[in-house]
Order: structure tokens, then C-alpha cells, then sequence
């Protein structure tokens, strides 16, 4: 089972007049199957806890341990764009990120290239697939590599609401299915609530403001009360923040 | 859409004859093909008709005195020999003597292009050579050529030396362009799927750095290939050039347009065979990308 502990995490950029914090002390514990989201106005440090959660940027002081069953680990992404290889087909996209090439393994990759509905598109350069697709193709090769912890990092913000209903869908449907953990950062709200069932609000110069647990059945309607509560619950607590900020 | 196109497509019936916009639209650009090449063809028409029966004339009465046929032999006559020199089995081992001096020297000034143009993503080596590199891209080949010849003679460092300084530029300018242009959200992204160092420059570099390559390669092999041709020229005793020199010399138009000729084809063989078949064979995903 899949563990994230971060204690006291603290990130600043910059020195003297130009120091900029990111993260303000920052504690927090995600296990297992759990679906959480991180949400907050832009410059709230949500970037920047995924960069330190992923590697690529590192903490000015505090701890981030990523653990599965005592051993470090293994962490699958999903950008804002897809960020394919324009030179290689949708399978060898995938392959691409596996250790091997192994019958085994390209079945893997088969198996999660028909769970996100792009079976038949394996030959396929990702130039001839939508936008919508090469993004399906940047999940599939997330989940490909079976990974025990997937973060997203607004991964439908730049596809059509239509698209993007679909594709979370999907996606809610493999997290319940892989019995993954997924940290997913958005702007928006709406999605977080529709996916989570845990909603981390961060605010303005990097303090975690708010920890709110969703306990409703999936699949969530937008439509339905319940969701529209649990939205709004959420959106009052940005406004409030806003306020403060203010 | 008009509303009886509409009812055709609801009730299912077949679109009877009915000439879509996309037909159009193909027709349009048969026509539009055609008619280039209708051009195209008849440029050579015009050319080769008026070289062959009024060219000789129209010269005589330029400089005001009769010129002598042997000077300026119809397109007729240049193919007759150039199928006699053929025959003769001298035309494949000048294109081979020709070929080897292109094949090393643009060869290594690739390397050393390639080489160059890694070295100048640090700003300091940039300084040492970004003059270089202008020169050599803005100086004509006849200098190089020129001066090769007389320090060299007809010694086969002479045409290498002078290839290297015309090409090795354009390939400098295309690899640091590529290697400028990296795809860092790419390679991030492998790196955060922890693929190996090999595996993402043999993945995502070299095919990211091809296109370019191909560029430094095609541009460079046609400044190459005149370049050897002009060393040969005044400096060799084989090769396209030499030949060309002989027959100059030996006042024999026929023989030396013959050669021309046959550079001309080869040439055009190699840009329009060779060279798009490599672009077809190892760019098929821009094609794709292109098609949609």
C-alpha cells in the first residue's frame, strides 16, 4: 500500500527582498487507494508540492517520504499536455517507459492502451490522434507502468468540456479498477469534487487552509444535490481565502 | 449544406452521382497539377528546340560573324555522345573518382560540422568560432577551392581541405539549431518515468536531432559536390571536373556539355530519388502529421 508523509515542508525561491514562499509548513498523510486532490488559486504552491512530490524540485527544509509496503515508490505522471513522442506510435510511446520489452509487457501496455478506448490506434502516430486521444495515450502510459502512486498535474485543462467529462470519467474508472493512489492538482473545483474523495485547499503563500473528506458514492452527477453541496462547500471556502487575501 | 443534401443523408439513400465539395475540390487540384507540369515540360521543349535549330544562328548574328557548329552542338548531337562515352565505360570511373573525394571530405566535415556545432553551446566556444562559421558560410567556394589548389597541387588532401571549409558550416548552424531547440518538457518527462540517459538520447535526441541533420546533409552534399567538381577542375587528373577541363581544352563542346549533362542527371538523381527516399523512409511521422 502506497504512503506520502510530508512533515514540515517548507520551500522558498529567491533571497533578500525577492524571497517568494511557496509552501509554508506543510504537513500531510495520504495512504492507500486514496484519490486526492490539491486545489487552490493560482500561486498557492500546488505546482510546487507536486514538483517536490515528483522529484523535480527540492524542499528548503521539511521531509517528503513516498513509500509502498516499506520500499520507495514507484511514481507514473500525467502532464498538462501529453508530452508524446512525436516520433514513435502510440505503443512504442508506451514502451518507451517500460524496463522491458517482454511479450508481458507489451500485452501491459495493450491491456491499458484498450482501457482508455484507443485499442485499435496502437500504430498511430500521436500527429493523427485529437488532442483529447494523445492525452487518453499520456494516461494509458501512466498507468502502464503500473505505478503505486499516479500524479496528475491538471491533466484535462486544456481539452473541451466534453472531452474532458469523458476522459475523468475513465479515469475514475481505472483509479477504482487499479486500486491506485492518485494526486491530482486542478484549478478547478468542480472536477476535484467530481473525482476526490479527499480535497486539499491551499491558499495564497503555500499554507494547506483546508482538508475536506468526500464521502458520496461514485459516479458523481454534477447535477445531483449532494455534489452541488460538497462543490459549493468548496468554492465558499476559496472565497473566504480570497477575502483574506484582500 | 442545402436541406435536399440533408434528407439524402437521413434517408440513407445513396448519394446518386452527386458531386460533393471534396470532388471538386480533388478535380481542382488534378487540373492545377497537371497544368504545372504541362509548364514544366515545355519549358525543356522550348529550351532544347530553339538550342537545336535557332541557337547557332541567333549567336552568329550576336557576335556578328558565323560560329563554328563544332562550338555549339545541338541537344541531339551531346546525346549521341554522351551514349558514345558511355559506351567507352570512362563515365562510371570519373562519377566514382568524384564520389570517393565527396564521400571524405564531406564526410569528415560533417564530423567535424557536427562536432563544432555541439561545442558551440558553450558560450565561450560559441565566441571562438561564430566568425569562422560566418565566413565559411558567406565566402564563395572558389576561394577555398583556389587556394587548395595551389598549396596542394593535385594531391587528394587538396578537394578535402577545400570541402571541409565550404560545408562544415551549414552543418555547425543546423546541429546547434537542433540542439538549441531540445525538447525539455520530453525529456523531463522521461526522466520523471526514470528512463535512462541512453535510452532518451537514443529516443528522444537523436530522433529530435535528425531533421536537422538531414538539413546540414542535404544543403552541405550540394555545396560538396560543386565544390569537388571545381577543385577537380583546376586541380586533378580524374573526376566529373577533370573530364570537363579535357574536353574544354580540347575545344570539344560536345564531349564537355555531355559531361554537364551527366552531372545535371545525377544530380537530379540523387536529390529526387535518394534523398526523398531517406525523407520518406525516416520522417513518415511529419508525413503523418502533415496528412491530417
Amino acid at each position: 500500500m502506497a504512503e506520502i508523509r510530508i512533515k514540515n515542508l517548507h520551500k522558498e525561491f529567491g533571497v533578500g527582498e525577492d524571497k517568494v514562499v511557496a509552501l509554508e509548513d506543510v504537513n500531510l498523510d495520504i495512504t492507500g487507494h486514496s484519490f486526492v486532490s490539491i486545489v487552490g488559486p493560482s500561486g498557492c504552491g500546488k505546482s510546487t508540492l507536486l514538483n517536490i512530490l515528483t522529484g523535480i524540485e527540492t524542499p528548503t527544509s521539511g521531509t517528503v517520504e513516498i513509500t509502498s509496503d516499506g520500499h520507495v515508490a514507484a511514481p507514473g505522471y500525467v502532464f498538462q499536455a501529453a508530452r508524446l513522442l512525436p516520433w514513435r506510435t502510440v505503443t512504442d510511446n508506451l514502451l518507451f517507459v517500460q524496463d522491458d520489452r517482454s511479450d508481458a509487457t507489451r500485452e501491459r501496455c495493450r491491456r491499458y492502451l484498450e482501457m482508455v478506448q484507443l485499442g485499435d490506434k496502437g500504430d498511430k502516430f500521436p500527429g493523427e490522434l485529437s488532442g483529447g486521444m494523445q492525452q487518453r495515450v499520456g494516461i494509458a502510459r501512466a498507468f502502464s507502468i503500473e505505478p503505486d502512486v499516479l500524479f496528475m498535474d491538471e491533466p484535462f485543462s486544456h481539452l473541451d468540456a466534453i472531452t474532458a467529462r469523458a476522459l475523468r470519467r475513465e479515469l475514475h474508472h481505472m483509479w477504482d479498477e487499479t486500486k491506485k493512489m492518485v494526486v491530482f492538482v486542478t484549478h478547478d473545483v468542480g472536477e476535484a469534487v467530481e473525482l476526490s474523495n479527499r480535497i486539499l485547499v491551499f491558499a495564497k503563500g503555500g499554507r494547506l487552509e483546508d482538508d475536506i473528506q468526500i464521502d458520496l458514492p461514485f459516479p458523481r452527477d454534477p447535477a445531483d444535490d449532494e455534489v452541488a453541496v460538497a462543490k459549493a462547500h468548496v468554492l465558499r471556502k476559496f472565497e473566504e481565502l480570497d477575502l483574506l487575501a484582500s | 449544406m442545402t436541406t435536399t443534401d440533408t434528407h439524402t443523408a437521413v434517408d440513407g439513400a445513396a448519394p446518386a452521382q452527386r458531386v460533393t465539395e471534396e470532388d471538386l475540390a480533388r478535380q481542382a487540384r488534378r487540373k492545377e497539377l497537371t497544368s504545372r507540369w504541362f509548364w514544366r515540360i515545355l519549358s525543356y521543349v522550348a529550351v532544347l528546340t530553339v538550342w537545336e535549330f535557332a541557337l547557332l544562328d541567333i549567336f552568329s548574328f550576336l557576335r556578328g560573324s558565323p560560329l563554328d557548329p563544332k562550338l555549339l552542338p545541338g541537344p541531339s548531337e551531346v546525346v549521341a555522345t554522351f551514349f558514345e562515352i558511355w559506351g567507352e565505360g570512362t563515365m562510371p570511373a570519373a562519377f566514382q573518382a568524384t564520389l570517393t573525394r565527396i564521400a571524405v571530405g564531406f564526410g569528415l566535415s560533417f564530423l567535424i560540422g557536427a562536432m563544432i556545432g555541439i561545442l558551440m553551446q558553450s558560450k565561450w566556444f560559441e565566441g571562438f568560432f561564430k566568425d569562422a562559421v560566418l565566413i565559411s558560410l558567406s565566402a564563395p567556394g572558389l576561394i577555398w577551392v583556389l587556394i587548395t589548389a595551389i598549396i596542394f597541387g593535385n594531391r587528394p588532401l587538396g578537394p578535402t581541405i577545400a570541402i571541409i571549409l565550404t560545408t562544415f558550416a551549414l552543418v555547425t548552424v543546423n546541429v546547434s539549431e537542433g540542439i538549441r531547440a531540445l525538447p525539455k518538457e520530453l525529456l523531463d518527462m522521461a526522466k520523471s518515468f526514470r528512463v535512462s540517459v541512453l535510452k532518451r538520447n537514443r529516443q528522444i535526441v537523436i530522433p529530435h536531432l535528425a531533421p536537422y541533420l538531414f538539413t546540414g546533409l542535404r544543403f552541405g552534399f550540394s555545396i560538396a559536390w560543386k565544390v569537388t567538381v571545381l577543385t577537380e577542375v583546376f586541380s586533378s587528373s580524374e573526376g566529373i571536373g577533370f573530364e570537363m577541363r579535357i574536353s574544354a581544352v580540347l575545344f570539344d563542346m560536345s564531349e564537355f556539355l555531355t559531361w554537364i549533362l551527366a552531372f545535371f542527371f545525377f544530380a537530379l538523381f540523387l536529390e529526387k530519388v535518394v534523398l526523398e527516399a531517406i525523407e520518406r523512409r525516416y520522417f513518415r511521422w511529419r508525413q503523418a502529421v502533415t496528412a491530417t
